[in-house]
């Protein structure tokens, strides 16, 4: 589903954020990408999104090329993926609804059932509540958990979560891998960036990337 | 465009939320359009009366072809038939004797005493020609050709200030509409652009959820056509109101200035003042909107 082939990727100040990276991840693959901040994380989920693109190598996404494409082919392969950004990236102004809505109006879906969705997936993250509510007025954790229904509610093939587990406590941080662990059940292909190893070192069903200095090695657990 | 439907709620809301993110900046652009459009409205008016001007200066347009001696009165009208055929000639009339004494009386009013002092009218007969402005030259150069045409008789320097002024009028006209266009353009896309600035992060996280571009875009097309529309219905209203309040003073007519009837008059500005304001607000937008282009 996402191939690297020996990527590499200089960005335009000539930072190198990453050196030969090269692994295979496959529909409904669990993924932890870890690392100290820096390390090239969230630089891996750029590709993804394309919103980089690799300096030398190849990456496939969805079977696409994202090098080379047109903004038309990048905006399919973003269709397809429900992301949960580090900082939500929430309409402010709007509803948890609304901004759940927001994400799907341009897809495929009619409105009955971009409702639908949008309310399944706000009862799932446990705010079927404040779906009324204003963004601006929700904690920390419940504009993460809107975040992650935005993300959801599309019924994504892909979920990538970028430091979704960053400035919680220890419960909440479990209960939101816990929840994002949840959307394999679909065969949802979930990435989830993190520097909180300690919250996943006993995971025993899943492929871990850690990436230190640009470089990457690859470790599948299976049950 | 099933979506495109579906979405058309959406839309109008987003096009009221980004007028209420910036709303005095707004209602300048409303009243700053409103006004270029009110001059808009006044050019056409003006142009409008000055074309009927025109058109009546060029229907009094004419030349006079004076006979030769051995003309007969059969070959006269035999003349006047073969010049009223001629490019650019719109009409032709013989005035004979009697007729061009009779208004050479008229115009010398009590002077015309002076006439009697002739034993026998020394008044020749001369045919009018009416003739179309543009083709002044050739029409004159062609009747004096004729056989049976001794002299012609041209008010070539007055026709040649009619043609003149008609050119000024269409130039002026035209560079008026081109100065309001381009004011209306360049004010409707820097407030598109203002309200991009404004909402760009929004519109971040849309491109990052693969919004496409037109989705993303058209709330702000919508916000430029709903603002110079309303721009264009208060210019529209203003003019007829000002058009009525200037016919209700001076009666529906000025001596000599040929007033279009009132009605086609405010027809014309509340159909096209709207129309051209909705026009401007469209690719004003669309022109505003090139900012936000994403690079490939």
């Amino acid at each position: 589903m996402i191939v690297f082939n020996e990527v590499s990727l200089v960005y335009p100040d000539k930072t190198q954020a990453l050196f030969d990276v090269s692994v295979d991840i496959k529909q409904g693959e669990l993924v932890y990408i870890t690392g100290p901040s820096g390390s090239g994380k969230t630089s891996l989920l750029k590709l993804i999104m394309g919103i980089e693109v690799p300096t030398t190598g190849t990456l496939n996404v969805f079977d696409s090329p994202v090098k080379n494409s047109s903004l038309g082919s990048i905006r399919k392969i973003r269709r397809k993926i429900g992301p949960v950004f580090q900082e939500f990236k929430l309409i402010e102004g709007r509803t948890s609804l609304e901004n759940v809505i927001t994400g799907m109006r341009f897809l495929n879906i009619t409105p009955k059932q971009m409702k639908i969705q949008a309310h399944e997936a706000l009862e799932k993250v446990g705010l079927g509540h404040k779906k009324l509510s204003k963004v601006e007025n929700l904690s920390w954790g419940e504009s993460q958990r809107v975040a992650i229904a935005r993300a959801v509610a599309r019924k994504p093939s892909l979920i990538l979560a970028d430091e979704p587990t960053g400035n919680l406590d220890y419960d909440n941080a479990i209960n939101i891998l816990e929840l994002l662990k949840s959307f394999r059940d679909m065969n949802t292909t979930v990435i989830i960036t993190t520097h909180a190893t300690h919250l996943i070192k006993d995971e025993e069903d899943a492929t871990f990337l850690r990436v230190n200095n640009g470089r990457i090695t690859v470790e599948r657990r299976c049950l | 465009m099933r979506r495109f439907l579906f979405n058309i709620g959406y839309f109008l809301k987003e096009s009221g939320r980004i007028i209420r993110l910036n709303l005095l900046s707004n209602i300048f652009t409303v009243i700053g359009t409103g006004l270029i459009l009110f001059l808009l409205g006044l050019v056409i008016t003006g142009a409008d009366i000055g074309n009927r001007l025109v058109v009546m200066l060029n229907d009094e347009a004419e030349v006079n072809g004076y006979f030769s001696q051995e003309v007969t009165s059969e070959e006269m009208d035999v003349i006047a038939v073969k010049i009223g055929n001629m490019d650019g000639v719109r009409s032709t009339r013989i005035v004979d004797e009697d007729e061009a004494k009779s208004r050479m009386e008229e115009i010398l009013g009590e002077e015309a005493k002076i006439l009697e002092l002739f034993s026998d009218n020394p008044f020749e007969a001369f045919i009018e020609i009416r003739i179309n402005v543009d083709a002044m030259d050739a029409v004159i150069n062609n009747v004096k050709n004729t056989d049976g045409i001794e002299y012609v008789r041209d008010n070539k320097e007055v026709l040649e200030k009619i043609q003149d002024i008609t050119y000024a009028l269409r130039i002026l006209g035209y560079l008026m509409i081109f100065a309001v266009g381009i004011t209306t353009l360049i004010i409707l896309s820097h407030m598109i652009r203002q309200g991009i600035y404004n909402n760009k992060d929004q519109i971040n996280t849309l491109k990052l959820l693969g919004s496409p571009g037109a989705f993303i875009g058209f709330p702000y097309v919508l916000t430029g056509v709903i603002l110079t529309l309303l721009g264009g219905m208060i210019a529209a209203f203003f003019m007829v109101w000002l058009i009525n309040s200037a016919y209700d003073s001076i009666g529906g007519t000025i001596l000599f200035l040929p007033l279009p009837p009132r009605k086609e008059l405010t027809d014309i500005m509340m159909l096209w003042l709207p129309g051209i304001s909705l026009v401007l607000g469209f690719f004003g937008s669309l022109f505003g909107l090139s900012s936000i282009r994403e690079r490939s």
